[in-house]
């Protein structure tokens, strides 16, 4: 496949809606489908819409449940990215984002990294994801997928392209905030993602394609604004703020393979050395290694010594200041 | 530094966006109608800005023809106030009612009352929230909030008056914001220029009640609360001490005021404590 046409389905699902919401993403499947797509990229829980609370285990599904499939025997010669509340055998619940190809659930990805401050409070109602995988797809090429908040940790959309991933989908539930004149687009929120996506399809070389919902629940708006962006950075599309559509936009795979060869980043990268610091780090984080940030002095796994706390003490006075093991 | 404007002193790090605060609003006000089964709204008209802005906002969300203004005054409040209201009306086209509330007020005090200020504007905000809740069965209308981020946080409002409603749009914006977005969306400029007032007595104002100016106070709410400053960080900005401790304590102590009321934890679920659902939720429509 030399051109993928990709189409972004920002929706604004009704809110513990099912039904209704499995019924739009079918109308919306076959116009991508007529449209020509060969992917189609719904939001975050699309399925299911975002600020469910107690509905979560409600609206859940497992992954048999026919109402997936039904979707995903629709898929026909497309790719397309779902999202819903994912109820495991052993009863957790997941926000997921599922892969569809061939009449199957291809891939499953559960939502790493559960936002639970500011307005956030997922870690209450939905347990995090293990594993992150990028993916083979019938595209040609592979594919990383993350869910909102696991783009905001910088080693996600890095591990999937190391992983083989080409092409890096985020599918978001974003709620817009702050609205000071002062932002590029006029919402802090939108800033935020545009400058954090376009970094990363840079750093990767690889295409992003971010979907991000519409709508309102109950007191917060989710914007929009989704984008496909190219492996240079460099934005190919950009759908329009709050506004509700299907957006059609090709992308060139030959752009990957120029900019990997151009700036060969992701070959250059050194994921042993991260590794091996990694492993460091977190051997003194767990007081198993002496920490070799800490004040002289601090017990093992903390880094702040005992005493005098006065922000000119001398190494000397910490260490005097404690009975602590010197390394 | 502010940005120079004809009708109102606007602090730079508080100028919104006034075309995306429009657009999310308009879809708010449409998802908290459309939602709870209601095509229809109603909302308090004084005439001063805050209920004018929404009276603008919820017109451009549903249409005017959707939306019943009623004027609700007292004989202590000024005629300028209605006439300021009846501007808005006629500027809209929307429907609108005139409701005298001195009978409601002045049949509970009698006419020689010593009731204090303060007992009295809250019974009338309270007078008026139950013309309101009257007129949101008879017009088949949701209640539209008018208080704005300023005087909530301050605590510049009757609980259970003013301040109930059935969603608020402009609840996050303060008052200088409010006067931004009201100038964008053709508020008359009379009703943006003059002084807030709760118009309770002729003369009153908010400033003058209160000791400080809407965009300092604006300007102190938005780095305390919105940019977590410290402190001694906005006397460090050139806020006085005094003022900052005194807003501080205002601020906590109408915590209360904002908040749904705490019912003591007996049962296996209680509601808003591990009983947690969407007000609008499947089936939550009550028509």
């Amino acid at each position: 496949m030399d051109t993928v046409r990709v189409a972004l389905a920002q929706v604004a699902p009704g809110l513990g809606q099912l039904e209704a919401n499995l019924e739009r993403h079918h109308v919306l499947m076959g116009e991508a489908r007529e449209a020509g797509a060969n992917l189609v990229v719904f939001p975050e829980l699309g399925l299911t819409g975002y600020l469910l609370q107690d509905l979560a285990s409600e609206v859940a599904m497992r992954l048999d449940d026919p109402r997936l499939a039904d979707l995903a025997a629709t898929t026909g010669e497309m790719s397309a990215v779902v999202s819903f509340v994912e109820e495991s055998a052993d009863h957790r619940l997941f926000i997921a984002a599922a892969l569809l190809e061939d009449g199957e659930i291809r891939h499953v990805h559960r939502k790493l990294f559960l936002p639970t401050y500011g307005l956030f409070d997922e870690r209450r109602f939905f347990a995090p994801g293990d594993l992150l995988r990028a993916v083979p797809s019938r595209l040609g090429v592979g594919i990383g997928i993350g869910v909102c908040e696991d783009f905001w940790h910088l080693n996600v959309p890095q591990l999937l392209a190391l992983d083989g991933a080409q092409i890096l989908i985020n599918v978001s539930s974003s709620p817009g905030r702050d609205l000071a004149a002062t932002n590029e687009v006029g919402l802090g929120t939108a800033t935020s993602w545009r400058t954090l996506m376009r970094t990363y399809a840079q750093l990767t070389t690889s295409f992003v394609i971010f979907c991000n919902r519409v709508g309102v629940d109950e007191s917060i708006s989710f914007w929009g604004g989704s984008e496909v962006i190219a492996p240079t950075g460099a934005p190919v599309f950009s759908a329009p703020l709050y506004d509700e559509g299907l957006f059609m936009v090709d992308i060139p795979l030959a752009d990957i393979r120029r900019e990997r060869i151009g700036l060969p980043l992701l070959r250059d990268e050194r994921p042993e050395l991260q590794v091996r610091e990694l492993s460091r780090i977190i051997a003194e984080r767990a007081g198993l290694a002496a920490d070799s940030t800490s004040e002289r002095g601090a017990a093992p796994g903390l880094d702040i010594a005992p005493g005098d706390r006065t922000p000119h003490s001398t190494k000397q006075d910490a260490a005097a200041a404690g009975e602590m093991a010197e390394r | 530094m502010t940005i120079a404007d004809a009708a109102f002193e606007l602090p730079t790090e508080l100028a919104i966006d006034t075309d995306i605060a429009r657009r999310v609003i308009k879809d708010f006000v449409g998802g908290q109608l459309r939602q709870a089964g209601f095509d229809r709204a109603v909302l308090g008209l004084s005439g001063g800005i805050d209920s004018a802005l929404v009276a603008y906002l919820v017109a451009e969300a549903i249409g005017a023809e959707r939306l019943l203004c009623v004027l609700m005054p007292y004989r202590t409040s000024s005629p300028a106030s209605q006439d300021d209201a009846d501007e808005v009306v006629g500027l809209l086209g929307c429907q609108s009612e005139l409701v005298e509330i001195t009978p409601m007020v002045d049949g509970f005090y009698g006419p020689h009352s010593d009731a204090s200020t303060l007992r009295q504007g809250n019974f009338m905000a309270r007078m008026r929230m139950s013309v309101l809740y009257d007129r949101s069965v008879t017009w088949g209308g949701l209640v539209v909030g008018t208080g704005n981020k300023t005087e909530s946080l301050i605590g510049y409002t009757t609980i259970f008056g003013d301040s109930a409603c059935a969603f608020n749009p402009v609840g996050d914006l303060y008052k200088s914001q409010v006067r931004q977005l009201a100038a964008a969306i053709g508020v008359p400029d009379r009703i943006i220029r003059k002084a807030p007032s709760a118009d309770l007595w002729p003369g009153q104002t908010d400033e003058a009640e209160a000791g400080f100016s809407y965009p300092e106070l604006d300007r102190l709410l938005f780095w305390r609360i919105d940019k977590r400053r410290s402190v001694d960080e906005v006397v460090a900005m050139g806020f006085s001490r005094e003022l900052v401790e005194r807003i501080d304590q205002m601020v906590a102590g109408a915590e209360f005021k904002r908040q749904v009321p705490p019912i003591a934890k007996l049962g296996p679920r209680t509601a808003g404590v591990d009983y947690l659902y969407p007000r609008r939720r499947p089936g939550s429509a009550r028509r």
